[in-house]
Order: C-alpha cells, then structure tokens, then sequence
C-alpha cells in the first residue's frame, strides 16, 4: 500500500520532511501544547458533528432537542464531552499562547506563525461565545443578551453590529440560527484555514526551539548530542501529553457531566440574573469598575485593544532578542496582565450569587450565613458606586441595625414589608427561614463574625 | 520622424483586465450578498399585534404584556400615560439588556442587575443605564391596543 502510494506521491519525502528532524533535549511538554490543542480540536469536531445530528436549531426545538440528547448516557456523554473540550481549548490555548510569548517565538521569522494562533485563539473565543447560547438555556441565553449587548456601546455602528449579531434588535429564534450557522460552519472554516496556514509555518520553519540547533549546527558543532531525532522520541512524548489530556477530558465529563438549566425564558420570569461562562468572568468583573461616561472604555476600547495587541504583537514588540534577560519590560508587562486577569476572573466568580442554604442558623456569622444573603439577594443594586451600599460589614450595620433589636432593624422592617417599598425591590422577598437567621444574628449582637 | 501609434493592447492584457474585471464584480456580488444577509430586519419592521383590550390597562400602571416574534414570547410594557397618551415599553435595560421589572410600590422601573432606576416613561432616574428605556410601536385602533416592534 505503501509502495503504491509512494510511487505516485512520494509519499517518504513528505514523512521525512515532517519527522526527521532533531529537536533540542531540552523539549518538554510545554512544547506540545499546540499539539494537544489539535487533538481536543479534533475531539471537539467529532462530538460537535455528532450532537448536530440530533439538535434542533430553532427557539421551540433547541432546549427540548438537548434535553433528550442528555436523556441517553451516551448522549449526555458526548454533550459533556463538547462541554468541557470547548473549556480545555481555552485553557490550553491559552497557555500555549503564554508559552510562546515567554519562549519570545513570535518574533522574526515567526511572525505570521503568531498571526495565525492568533485568530485560532479569537475563532476559539468564538466558538465558546456562539456555543453558549445553543442550548438555549436561561444561562445560555441571558448571557448572549449581555454579551452582544456590549457591543452596543461602540460609538456610531454598535447598535447596528449588536443587531447584526442577533439579527434583530432582540436576542430570538433569529439570533439562534444565526449563532448555529457561525458555530457550526463559519467559524470552523476560518479556524481550519487558519489552522492549516499555522502548521504549514510551524513545519516550514520548524518549532523555535530548533533555533539552537541550527546556530550550533552553523557553529559547526555536533548536534547529535545535544538533540533528540523528532520520531520516535519526541513524538511518542507528545502522544504521551496528548494522552494525559485525553484522560482528564473524559474523566472531567464523566465525573462532572454537563447540566442543563431551564430552558430560556425571554420574559425572565423566574428573575434569572445573567452570568457570563467563567473565561468571561474578568472581562464581566472588569466592567464593574467602569461607570457612567467610562463604561465604553471597559465594553469597547479594552476588548479592541486586546485584539490589536494580540494579533500586531510581533510588531509592536521592537526588541529582536528571544531572551528571557534581555526582554523584561514584555514580561513583566504580561506577568501583570495574566496576573490581572486571574485576579478579576477570581473576584468576578465570588461575586455571582451562591445558591442559599435552607434552614434557619440559630447562631448564624455574617461571613457565613448574612453576607451570601446580601451578596445573593442585595448587591446588584446596592453594591461598590451606588447610592446606598450595602456590600460590607460596616454600612450594613451603620445605617440598619440595632444590636439585639431585630424588630427595631431598619433591615427587619425593609425586608418583612413594614417599611415599603419591601427589599429586596421588585424581586421575590426572602423566604421566612433566611429573614429568621438574620434575626438570629442581630440577637446575637450583629457581630462581625 | 515615426508617427507616434497609440500604445496596442496585447491579448494577453485584454485577457487579465477582462478575467480580473469579472473575477472583481463576481468577489463583489458575493459581499453583497453576504452583506443583505447579515443586515439585520429594520426597527419597527415587526407586524403590529393585539396584546389586550383598552380596559385591560389602568391608567398610570405599566402591564408586562407578551409579544410573540421570531419564535419566542418578548416582553413589552405597556402604558396608558391618560391624556398623555399610550406607550409601550421594551422591557430590556439599556445598561446590558436585563428584564426590567415594574415596582408598583415606588412607581419604578428597576433593573434587578446593575440597580438601573427608570420612571414610569422609560427616562433614566439613577444607576448605570446610558440611555432611557427603547420604546415599541404602539397603536390603539378602537379597542384593540397593538404592538409592534421597535419605534424609531
């Protein structure tokens, strides 16, 4: 078969070309994680094609459609599959791309090998984004509402992008075919392309780390013992990387199989609050900080400035040396990005409201058992910049509570409807279980505790 | 002295301005297709639908009325401002697009999100909305009250 295939295309020369190099000893499993995103690509086509077979792209069809796909263990299995693949590409992804940075692999000859990762990373993105909303869930779709919503606040066209991306002025039955198309045919194609343009660099001129190699080879120094032949050795490592991946993916979906939410409800009447997949929680955390006249600088200019940076790096960064020593304003400039990052994704999760224990707490601490009633029930409107906030220990008890009085609690009254307008305004009053704790705890002397 | 021929054009050149002409118009059509694709319906272009009846809304008291378009339930305030007339309401923030919800107890709009505090004509009162609340397309045509999709 071989043989057959040789002599019509010249099958050998191209093996030879993409596996018979040397590659430095130092390699590690860092260097692979291009390739481990390749393999949840591919993992991520195959459940993706599969869930198509049986998904109904329509407002009255989707929610259902998922839900009997989840109804199966197999088809649960392969949508928790999609799940948390589309989670590992972002992860992976992007540590790849820090990889590259720190590596400084970007620079010249790479550039291009750069641009393509780059808009691999933006269509990841965007396939996250579309991807979200399919299930058409309460999650899935308010979510989608904020997220294109953003876009709004470009000056002169951002009405018009917003409705371009929903096909109307509301998120509809029309913006799910739409975000159906883009996810399943408009988006992979760019990545394919973009995808095959990476490769073809990357085996063009071969990974960064060959660099040394070649000096040492021009050096005229013996590079047999410093490297390692690409196959078998350094392949079957990146098999093994691949294989460690495939592992926790299966394990994740397996152990942590995908839920679905309720299905979307346009009039949101079970008064959901939107919260963006956890990858966009620093971006949602980032806007809070951007008031009045400033909210375009956290909706439009950090998200554009973001692009531009990622896909111009190679030119914005003048400095020629690939050297960790010699290039430390970059990194440091990126360690207090990534860092930034983690911290606003961090604080961002913490803020979304947790689910609230039943039960009344005979003893109840504020850290424990008041504070997630406030953060829950509270905050969105009384917290950091409003008028009257009610985020922290100290203005919760200045202006609401008298110690041991709960009946003489500004708080009590508010929230048990003697004072009107009842708290928490326009939305479901606390249950009697959550009102007694807080009474527990203002007997208790309304500590901070 | 030679006369001076005005310069010929070789077939081959005829060739590649007459292929990069058509391959230029051919490129063309296809963006324009893509683009009367992508271009989004015009505010306002929904058909108008009957949501109730005059005597089913107060005056002064924002009804959340249901308007089906494009396969799913929209929420439409409506209100019988009285002399002043009636106006619909779309029921999303400006902020970021969150349901809205009538509080009778303070005659408000409140966005149960960022805290957005709107009157009872959709004009921003305090938290972080750029803008007031967008109106619909409204129409009381006897005793049918109608809504449509986003005015202008």
């Amino acid at each position: 078969m071989m043989k057959w295939l040789n002599e019509r295309l010249n099958i050998d020369a191209l093996m030879a070309s993409m596996f018979e190099h040397p590659v430095p000893k130092r390699s590690n499993f860092l260097d692979y994680l291009g390739f481990a995103t390749l393999f949840v690509f591919i993992s991520q086509a195959v459940t993706g094609i599969l869930l198509a077979t049986k998904y109904i792209p329509s407002a009255d069809g989707a929610w259902a459609s998922v839900k009997n796909i989840d109804s199966t263990v197999i088809g649960h299995c392969v949508r928790s599959l999609h799940s948390w693949g589309a989670n590992f590409m972002i992860v992976i992804v992007v540590l790849h791309l820090l990889r590259v940075f720190y590596e400084g692999a970007y620079k010249k000859p790479r550039e291009l090998t750069w641009v393509a990762g780059a808009i691999l990373l933006l269509g990841t993105i965007g396939l996250s984004f579309t991807g979200y909303l399919l299930p058409w869930d309460q999650t899935g779709y308010w979510a989608t509402v904020v997220g294109t919503a953003l876009t709004s606040y470009m000056p002169g066209i951002g009405v018009y992008i917003q409705d371009m991306m929903r096909d109307g002025s509301v998120v509809t039955g029309a913006t799910l075919t739409r975000f159906y198309s883009v996810h399943m045919l408009i988006l992979p194609a760019i990545i394919l392309l973009a995808f095959g343009l990476h490769f073809f660099f990357v085996l063009r001129q071969g990974m960064s780390a060959t660099d040394e190699l070649t000096e040492a080879k021009h050096r005229g120094e013996d590079i047999e013992k410093q490297s390692l032949p690409f196959w078998p050795n350094v392949a079957w490592r990146m098999i093994l990387t691949v294989a460690v991946v495939a592992i926790a993916l299966w394990v994740l979906a397996g152990v942590f199989p995908k839920g679905l939410g309720d299905a979307a409800d346009p009039l949101n009447k079970a008064h959901f609050i939107p919260q963006p997949a956890w990858y966009f929680f620093g971006v949602y955390q980032m806007l809070k900080y951007f008031h009045g006249s400033m909210d375009i600088v956290g909706m439009v200019v950090l998200p554009l400035v973001f692009v531009v940076v990622i896909l111009a790096l190679p030119w914005l960064d003048r400095n020629p040396s690939r050297l960790k020593r010699k290039r430390p304003v970059a990194l440091s400039v990126a360690a207090l990005i990534v860092l930034g990052l983690v911290f606003l994704t961090y604080q961002g999760m913490e803020s979304v409201p947790k689910p609230l224990p039943s039960g009344i707490v005979a003893h109840p601490s504020f850290a424990a058992n008041i504070e997630p009633i406030f953060q829950s029930k509270c905050i969105s409107c009384h917290g950091p910049g409003s008028v009257y906030v009610l985020d922290n220990y100290k203005d919760v008890t200045s202006k609401n509570i008298v110690p041991g009085k709960p009946d003489s609690s500004k708080l009590i009254l508010k929230l048990e409807g003697k004072i009107q307008p009842q708290m928490p305004l326009g939305q479901t009053p606390l249950k009697n279980d959550q009102i007694q704790t807080i009474r527990n705890w203002i007997i208790d002397g309304a500590k901070n505790n | 002295m030679q006369d001076k021929k005005p310069a010929k054009l070789s077939r081959r050149s005829f060739l590649s301005l007459g292929v990069g002409t058509i391959g230029a118009v051919v490129g063309v059509s296809y963006l324009g297709l893509v683009g009367d694709f992508l271009n989004p319906p015009p505010a306002g272009a929904a058909p108008l639908q009957e949501v109730g009846k005059v005597a089913d809304f107060a005056v002064n008291t924002p009804t959340l009325v249901s308007y089906q378009g494009d396969g799913i339930e929209q929420g439409v305030y409506v209100v019988n401002l009285g002399s002043e007339g009636w106006i619909a309401i779309d029921f999303h923030c400006t902020h970021l697009q969150c349901g809205i919800n009538w509080v009778d107890s303070v005659g408000k709009f409140m966005c149960p999100c960022h805290g957005g505090v709107y009157d009872i004509k959709g004009n921003v009162l305090s938290g972080p909305p750029p803008r007031p609340l967008h109106r619909r397309v409204i129409q009381v045509q006897g005793d049918s009250v109608q809504v449509g999709g986003l005015s202008t």
